[in-house]
């Protein structure tokens, strides 16, 4: 039986207390219906009669949002004070004697609910929402009957919104109690929704047009916070409400969100109907985007293949097999190639996207069957400087904050990367603090969301030109040296290196006028950015792929390291550096030893000691030489010495750069072998296709970008029949080295007694405590959410001179403008996912963004259809012109293997660790010309009406 | 823009552009070290191979540090912290 074919515990019911918690040192004793409680001072009495586990009538209160009063419902009497009180809306003082069910207060609700339901749907029968609070409190309040009548003014023939395709929104069943414009508000930051008109005209309202059109994200905050059946998943309208649920973690970015996943069936009926974002999830405390939270769809798709499949050649046709067929054949090609070329003539690739466990066995396979270091990452080619800078400055290769740090943040530093995007959630956290008076300075190439939009506005927005990033911290820890903003007793006390450091910075070359021309940002704006990130009090650096994914990655890493270790912004609170994850187990999967050089715990296969730790428990020698890196294996594949790859849960030839190359590589090999939930791009090179299994029947743990581990749990039993590590281990077995666990618990084991950091995690101590943050050790029994907190890892703090070597990739007059790539909101990844999903409504194609003026000069229109073309490669893509853009750079993303954004990006790498320089390429743009149309077989007036700019600028989302 | 070169070549000349504003010595022992962490052992051995036919087209800096590698060892200081990457 696979660990699988039995799902995950039941969730436990959570409690809505009506109002947020209230974060305070003092505390008010009250009693409630004879009940006391203690509660901290400022607590709404709605709340603390939830804690004494009484429940008062309420409508417009929920406890993600703060209270507003107006419906009237959760009246009460206060002893010795006049009226009725909303309760949501009264704090608790020591003393009060609070009753919540006097004859009169009953009186009062039952009015109020009276007026509610002359204006409500009264098919109660037919409602979809299982869970109406209407309903609920109509019984509650004991209506009986409404004595109005329903016959008068209402709102009952209101047409339905059904323009967005994961949710529809009723009128007729809208009790315009606003939490669903104060969740879009408070909760996710957009301020897409509004209540319309006054009195009975009072309507909620997308901005005037449909949910669709609107500038609504779909992040389901409002459908979660909808009282009624207003606002209703479409699954729910279609399947009904579900019967169970699962509590498990989301597998698209690294932000790593809880879920609840709620489900119809069991065993290999299971249907799921929604997910939920679970309240207690400590990296997203109830909130959720629009892929976690709508975008599982792909995991039911008709494109998923469930049986394994062999070819001789890739000229063939697949050929559906046998497990034991496919395993046999992946087996006896790594043996044979092993055999006629040597031990390293094959590896393995692990994958972000699968599980800790599932990542481990990979390297274990690699090192103990294999025999070789042969293992890499798709870290490789986004964070693997993270891993390179943090390590050398700090000692550990993660984050130092948790994602609730930055509510604690004066000033946020934003570099090379788009949370809004990328990583909604903690964006919409992010966009909560700045609503809240933290400033915000945003280093972009491009006028990004959080530079200006409601309710926010970038105290400053550094437009560093791509390539440059190093010129640009070394002149903002210029400025904070030169003008004596350094915390002393930091750098004294808490660093090394600091002498060569400081004379080196001090230089008049790394000035803010010297660089200007460089880096594009005006020299009084730098200035004032470093003089407010020194200011502080508490600063903070948060920084995506727009910092790694450069020719100087590492060195940026290390130059943002300096500047918090310059202002003594570490350690604490509100502080750090912190990388925002791409991919949901990027963290994890570094953490589990995939690099070629590393055994988990990111320690040198060269250290005796540290072998003999997996050696004595594996059997074996492991080899202390480094392994090839992905780009090496591709370079050895094509000079022909790797022969062969095992590739889990990555699609290399759509996500790696210079595809030409990738696909060569690929061509060179005699067995490629894809273990995936899809035939994807890399699958057409393959000669094994393994098919693998989505989140929903996983059992695991997912490591996010705040090193929190979260338990992934099964909601239905593998499709395939078996679990992707079991696979892992027979493949292993085959090859003649045994390799089996009875459970991914017990890889976890293994993975806590060989690896320190993970010491004290075990699926158990996970289920208990719900997640932990490595390290999770003795002396932090319970996990570490702030690192270095008085000491760094490797003892002091290692500033280290960063030089600036500008990038060898360089417009030129024939390639004059610079691509940068990027992701959007509605897509993921290479969109192997979303594309599978209604997500892609929001975004069909990749479009190419880019400035008027550079689009006026070639005669681009938005809706044109344009050859993008490098010194490697050409392709095309639909024009969106732009002024999120600075003149001279142009931007696209890579989720549609159609357009194959890669064909144009090259070789360049990261110096120390080989990250691909995506970031930078030099290229042109033309107008595709009727020819180049005609030779794709298009019509040539199949691109002559430009798309309207509006319906394009919807894409982006 | 591409150079062209072969693969271990570009990767070592990107070495040598970050480490050669380093002393000599120092930006030497730096480059080895680096590449003695991280690079498979077919990628020195093809940088050795090509530093003893002579190719002419290697950085001196790059030539210099590949009379480091042929000593052996990593120094274990060098690997007593994690390196990441």
């Amino acid at each position: 039986m696979t660990t699988s074919e039995k799902s995950g515990p039941i969730a436990p019911a959570e409690t809505d207390y009506g109002t947020p918690r209230v974060a305070a040192a003092d505390t008010a004793r009250v009693t409630v219906d004879g009940r006391e409680v203690e509660v901290p001072a400022g607590t709404s009495v709605l709340r603390a009669a939830a804690e004494a586990g009484i429940e008062i009538p309420k409508l417009c209160a929920t406890d993600s949002l703060t209270a507003f009063g107006s419906c009237r419902l959760c009246l009460v009497e206060v002893e010795g004070a006049k009226g009725t009180p909303a309760s949501c809306t009264t704090p608790c003082s020591d003393g009060m004697v609070v009753s919540t069910r006097t004859e009169q207060v009953q009186d009062l609700r039952r009015n109020v609910m009276e007026l509610y339901l002359s204006d409500h749907p009264t098919d109660c029968d037919g409602c979809a929402r299982g869970s109406c609070e209407m309903q609920k409190w109509a019984r509650e309040t004991g209506v009986a009957q409404v004595r109005y009548g329903l016959d008068g003014a209402n709102h009952l023939h209101e047409r339905t919104d059904e323009s967005n395709p994961y949710f529809d929104y009723d009128p007729a069943a809208c009790i315009v109690c606003s939490r669903c414009v104060r969740a879009c508000s408070e909760t996710q930051g957009t301020f897409a929704l509004t209540v319309e008109g006054r009195g009975f005209d009072s309507r909620v309202s997308a901005g005037g047009t449909d949910f669709l059109h609107s500038e609504c994200v779909s992040c389901g905050a409002c459908v979660q916070a909808c009282p009624t059946d207003a606002l209703t998943e479409r699954s729910v309208v279609q399947l009904g409400m579900p019967t169970r649920s699962v509590v498990t973690t989301c597998a698209y970015c690294g932000v790593g969100c809880s879920f609840k996943a709620e489900v119809q069936g069991s065993g290999a009926d299971t249907r799921v109907v929604r997910m939920t974002p679970w309240k207690d999830g400590g990296a997203n405390e109830g909130h959720s985007c629009v892929k976690g939270r709508f975008a599982y769809g792909y995991a039911g798709h008709e494109d998923r293949r469930l049986e394994p499949m062999v070819r001789a050649s890739t000229d063939e046709e697949w050929r559906v097999v046998s497990w034991e067929e496919a395993i046999a054949t992946v087996a006896e090609g790594f043996r044979r190639i092993q055999a006629e070329h040597g031990v390293g003539a094959v590896g393995g690739i692990s994958s972000s996207r699968c599980t800790n466990e599932e990542v481990y066995v990979v390297q274990k396979m690699v090192r103990a069957a294999f025999g070789n270091n042969n293992v890499d990452t798709c870290a490789r080619v986004c964070h693997s400087p993270t891993g390179y800078g943090l390590n050398h400055a700090f000692g550990t290769s993660a984050g130092t904050q948790d994602f609730r740090s930055v509510e604690q943040a004066d000033v946020i530093l934003l570099i090379g990367a788009n949370p809004t995007d990328a990583h909604p959630v903690f964006g919409s956290r992010m966009k909560k603090r700045l609503r809240a008076g933290a400033r915000i300075i945003v280093a972009d190439p491009r006028r990004t969301d959080l530079v200006r939009s409601p309710h926010v506005e970038a105290t400053h927005h550094l437009p560093v030109r791509p390539g440059t990033n190093v010129a640009f911290v070394n002149a903002m820890a210029h400025v904070i040296v030169s003008e004596g903003l350094l915390d002393e007793e930091f750098v004294r006390t808490r660093t090394e290196g600091a002498d060569g450091y400081l004379e080196f910075i001090a230089r008049p070359e790394h000035s803010p006028e010297a660089t200007e021309d460089e880096t594009g940002i005006p020299a009084g704006e730098l200035r004032a950015a470093a003089r407010l990130y020194a200011a502080g009090p508490n600063s903070a650096i948060y920084y995506g792929l727009g910092v790694t994914e450069h020719s100087q990655g590492s060195t940026m890493v290390m130059g943002m390291a300096n500047l918090a270790m310059l202002t003594g912004n570490l350690g604490r609170e509100g502080v750090g550096v912190n990388p925002l994850r791409g991919q949901n187990n990027v963290q994890g999967s570094c953490d589990m030893g995939s690099f070629p050089h590393e055994l988990p715990g990111y320690r040198h296969v060269s250290r005796p000691e540290v072998r003999q730790v997996f050696e004595s428990r594996w059997g074996v020698s492991i080899q202390p030489e480094p392994g090839l890196r992905i780009p090496n294996m591709f370079d050895a594949a094509i000079g022909g010495t790797f022969r062969g790859l095992y590739v889990q849960g990555e699609d290399i030839a759509q996500s790696d750069p210079n595809t030409q190359h990738v696909e060569a590589a690929l061509r060179s090999m005699e067995m490629v072998v894809v273990q995936d939930l899809f035939l994807n791009e890399t699958a057409r090179f393959a000669h094994v296709f393994l098919p693998g299994t989505s989140f929903l029947e996983k059992d695991g743990t997912f490591t996010n970008a705040e090193r929190r581990i979260n338990r992934v749990r099964p909601v239905m039993p593998s499709r395939v029949g078996k679990d992707e590590w079991q696979v892992v281990c027979e493949v292993a077995t085959a090859m003649g080295y045994p390799m089996s666990y009875a459970s991914p618990a017990e890889i976890m084991d293994e993975i806590a007694a060989t690896t320190p950091t993970f010491a004290g995690v075990s699926f158990a101590r996970l289920d208990a405590e719900g997640s932990m943050q490595w390290p999770v050790t003795e002396a932090a029994p319970h996990g570490t959410p702030t690192m270095h907190v008085g000491k760094f890892v490797r003892g002091l703090g290692q500033l280290t001179p960063t030089v600036y070597v500008p990038t060898t990739e360089r417009a030129t007059r024939r390639f004059p403008l610079v691509l940068t790539t990027g992701r959007i909101l509605s897509q993921y990844n290479v969109g192997a996912q979303t594309r599978r999903t209604p997500n892609s409504t929001w975004h069909p194609e990749d479009v190419l963004e880019i400035h008027p003026s550079d689009a006026e000069l070639r005669g681009i229109r938005t809706g044109d259809v344009v050859e993008l073309s490098s010194r490697v490669g050409a392709t095309r893509l639909t024009a969106l012109v732009s002024e999120r853009m600075p003149a001279g750079v142009v931007y696209t993303t890579f989720h549609h293997p159609v357009t194959g954004a890669n064909v144009v990006t090259t070789e360049n790498s990261d110096w120390a660790t080989n990250c691909p320089e995506y970031k930078v390429t030099a290229v042109q743009v033309t107008v595709a010309t009727q020819a180049s149309r005609a030779r794709a077989g298009e019509a040539p007036e199949a691109s002559a009406t430009p798309v309207p700019a509006g319906a394009m600028a919807r894409q982006r989302r | 823009m591409s150079t062209g070169e072969p693969p271990v070549v570009r990767l070592g000349h990107d070495l040598v552009r970050n480490f050669e504003s380093l002393p000599r010595e120092k930006a030497a022992e730096e480059l080895a070290t680096h590449i003695k962490k991280f690079w498979e052992p077919r990628m020195r051995h093809e940088l050795l191979a090509r530093i003893r036919r002579g190719d002419t087209d290697l950085h001196p800096l790059l030539v210099r540090a590949a009379e480091d590698l042929v000593d052996g060892d990593i120094d274990r200081e060098e690997v007593r912290e994690p390196s990441g990457g």
